[in-house]
């Protein structure tokens, strides 16, 4: 038990290093106090919106809705995310000969991996779940049951999503292990299976109603949706204890059973992810020549595309944003009618008429959320002394990052405006300050990005799933995007309401936007170098 | 040539190297020794420009990589200790991406790339991913991508840790080449009947101060480079 809990500790203190910084000056802040002011700031936004919500459902006394509906977004979020996220925290760790060469079950091995990805899910969880659940007892006043409850439920939440994509993830590892370039097929089946679960998601009303009309109760139709939230509103509205200890039992029995399932297939399919499917023997090699910023470019976008979480995480955002136009443009009615809401004040003639704003709008969503340079430095990992030892100035290195971010979203981004401007036919002047928009927007992100990697690099990390999803650079680059997508809509709320003409609105817009990017390319270019050369491998 | 003057490196409170200064000549095989964690690694990741250090300079063909690194690295290769190259690449394709950065031109590019690929029997193996090599094979792939822009200075950190014994050969048959054109080969190693028997002239270190640096013969004289650095190092 003694050796276990070790090995609990050893695998923890690396994997858990999740704002680990290598830059030379490493502050407290910056080390321990950023981390947990951003969860604070993340925690406080979910705060206001549990309790806006619940100042919706208090009057009619149905406060635990609040709950349930938090507990299955962060549920559904959770599998998406790990879905993705799975294949490569489980399979193909760098620290795989390590661990299976020490004297330990090989079923710990797996144990720990999958216990890593349970604490990670544990603490994203918790920023969620945390402050709905302060909400309802601020508002409900419940006695001591219900804090021993949902002290247990946050534990056991993150059990069956992170089962669920653990097995998903799995099953995409085993298929895309049987092909030779088995990183592109992963990535393939990964985005396939989302938007899968999305269209899903997106056609389920019959399903939801079928199970509404054979639920007896609100509460038995939340338990027929989800178990693990149905229950635990059962158990804080009517304490069993009981069904307490069987709510407790069943996620981690599930726990138990799935362990040793995977188990039984876990080890062949990682020892045929690792195996490499060689070419045949073949002495007709091409010799090319590149220029150095060509030669970069594709150094970066090979870099890319062999990994299948980078890929998803930015790719994911670039096709929902293409399917996103097409479902604008085919489906405009159904669309408007989200926003033309009695609690809303947008009327359906100023979303028609301020189509083209609002349409940049959604760009900056899309370009905020996909940040592919806020990766791309640590990415390097310990192969970054390469690119130090070579005969190229630093700021070529990072203008090539952010140029090859901009090759992959550009396409994307002009396939869904060419889609829009066919649809709803804007004028040229919208169509030209779009697509101004369209480059500068994402230009903004990836630079934001790139700097904020070269100020938070992680260069030690054991798989892509850390660099991409789980470090301080990614974390950061995601709220600024979201603090930046709040300020851009707030203001062209505001704009529209004030009656400001469409092309006014953009052109301030854009003025504002390309006076950020050239403070921000002046900043780049007076700290990058410097930065770059201060990251240490 | 190198000009390594009072070279000082610090991790935090740590002295990695302490005011280290030597002289590396043209047509000179050197070698660098010293104990694990001795500063073999710190110092030639500073001469090829991968680590900053604190105080001094270091002059490669009298420019200085502090305010010239891109014009002293291309005088430059480097083959680090543990290459951790790109993974997912072909290793056809890492080799042209150095040799693209470096500015090859096609035609040298060609020429070398195809000797030393011949030279360390990985002709046919140039298409695979480099993620599917041994490390011997990427410590080929790392050597060949090295030598294919025709460097007046390599630089080698552990060279022959992974190399079969005919690779071992070929690497040594290469550095005497290259001498033989008045180049330089700088290395770091442990195997100290190699570097007796290859190199004219040796430096010791020893928690980041250089003990000894001159002549091969000079410093081992009637003894071998074995004892001599043991006497040292028990000193």
């Amino acid at each position: 038990m003694k050796r276990f809990f070790s090995l609990i500790k050893a695998s923890m203190t690396e994997g858990m290093n999740l704002f680990k910084i290598s830059t030379k000056k490493n502050s407290k802040f910056t080390k321990i106090g950023l981390p947990i002011f951003l969860s604070l700031v993340l925690m406080g936004i979910m705060y206001l919106y549990a309790d806006a919500m619940m100042e919706q459902f208090a009057p009619v006394n149905m406060h635990f809705v609040v709950l349930t509906l938090f507990i299955i977004l962060t549920s559904v979020m959770t599998v998406i995310e790990g879905i993705y996220k799975s294949g490569s925290l489980l399979f193909n760790c760098k620290d795989d000969n390590l661990l299976l060469s020490l004297p330990i079950k090989r079923s710990t091995v797996l144990f720990i991996r999958v216990f890593k990805f349970y604490v990670f899910e544990l603490i994203y969880n918790s920023v969620f779940l945390l402050p709905s659940m302060i909400v309802y007892a601020e508002y409900v006043k419940p006695g001591i049951v219900y804090y021993i409850v949902s002290i247990v439920g946050l534990i056991i939440f993150p059990i069956i999503p992170i089962l669920i994509s653990c097995i998903i993830g799995t099953i995409i590892t085993f298929f895309a292990s049987k092909f030779k370039g088995k990183n592109f097929v992963q990535t393939v089946i990964t985005v396939i299976l989302l938007l899968g679960v999305m269209f899903f998601s997106y056609n389920s009303d019959n399903l939801l109603a079928n199970l509404a009309k054979n639920a007896s109760s609100i509460n038995d139709f939340i338990t027929k949706l989800y178990y693990p939230a149905g229950a635990y509103i059962e158990l804080i509205t009517k304490f069993n204890a009981i069904k307490f200890i069987e709510f407790i039992g069943i996620n981690l029995g599930l726990f138990i059973i799935t362990i040793f399932i995977i188990g039984r297939v876990y080890f062949n399919i990682n020892s045929s992810v690792k195996s490499i499917k060689r070419s045949k023997s073949n002495k007709n090699y091409k010799i090319k020549t590149l220029t150095p910023m060509r030669a970069l470019i594709k150094k970066e976008f090979n870099r890319f595309i062999n990994s299948p979480v980078f890929v998803t995480n930015a790719g994911f955002g670039l096709v929902l944003f293409i399917i996103g136009c097409i479902l604008i443009s085919i489906k405009f009615n159904n669309i408007s009618d989200m926003f033309t809401q009695k609690n809303i004040n947008i009327s359906l003639e100023m979303i028609t008429s301020h189509l083209p704003t609002l349409f940049m709008g959604f760009i900056c969503f899309t370009s905020f959320m996909t940040s592919i340079t806020s990766s791309m430095i640590s990415i390097e990992g310990k192969s970054f002394s390469i690119l130090k030892s070579l005969p190229i100035k630093p700021c070529k290195i990072i203008k090539a990052k952010v140029l090859t971010a901009l090759l992959i979203m550009l396409p994307c981004i002009l396939i869904g405006d060419m889609v829009v401007f066919i649809t709803f036919k804007f004028d040229l002047l919208s169509i030209v300050l779009i697509l101004v928009a369209s480059v500068l927007l994402p230009l903004i992100a990836e630079t934001i990005g790139i700097i904020i990697n070269l100020k938070y690099p992680r260069m030690d990390a054991k798989n892509d799933t850390e660099v991409v999803k789980q470090s301080m650079s990614s974390t950061i680059s995601v709220f600024i995007g979201m603090v930046m997508i709040g300020i851009t809509i707030f203001l062209l709320y505001k704009a529209l309401e004030a009656g400001i003409s469409n092309i006014a609105i953009m052109l301030i817009f854009i003025g504002i936007y390309a006076v950020i990017y050239f403070g921000l390319e002046v900043f780049l270019h007076k700290t990058g170098d410097k930065s770059f050369e201060n990251i240490i491998v | 040539m190198i000009e390594i003057k009072n070279v000082t490196k610090k991790y935090g409170n740590n002295v990695a190297l302490k005011d280290v200064s030597f002289n590396v000549n043209d047509g000179e095989i050197f070698a660098f020794i010293g104990h694990n964690g001795a500063g073999k690694t710190t110092l030639i990741k500073a001469i090829v420009g991968i680590h900053k250090f604190d105080e001094g300079d270091i002059l490669i063909n009298g420019k200085s990589i502090k305010s010239e690194p891109v014009e002293c690295k291309k005088e430059m290769a480097f083959v680090p200790d543990n290459p951790e190259l790109y993974e997912q690449m072909k290793a056809i394709d890492f080799i042209n991406f150095i040799c693209d950065i470096y500015e090859v031109p096609q035609d040298v590019r060609e020429k070398n790339i195809k000797k030393y690929a011949k030279m360390f029997e990985i002709e046919d193996k140039l298409n695979d991913t480099i993620e599917s090599f041994s490390h011997g094979m990427k410590q080929k792939i790392a050597l060949i991508s090295a030598l294919a822009h025709d460097p007046k200075i390599l630089i080698m950190d552990e060279p022959f840790v992974g190399l079969d014994p005919k690779a071992v050969f070929d690497v040594k048959e290469i550095m005497n080449e290259m001498i033989k054109e008045g180049k330089i080969i700088f290395f770091s190693t442990h195997i100290l009947d190699v570097a007796e028997k290859l190199c004219s002239r040796v430096a010791i270190i020893k928690r980041g101060e250089l003990v000894k640096v001159g002549n091969m013969q000079e410093i081992k004289g009637d003894k071998s480079l074995e004892k001599v650095f043991l006497e040292l190092e028990g000193e």
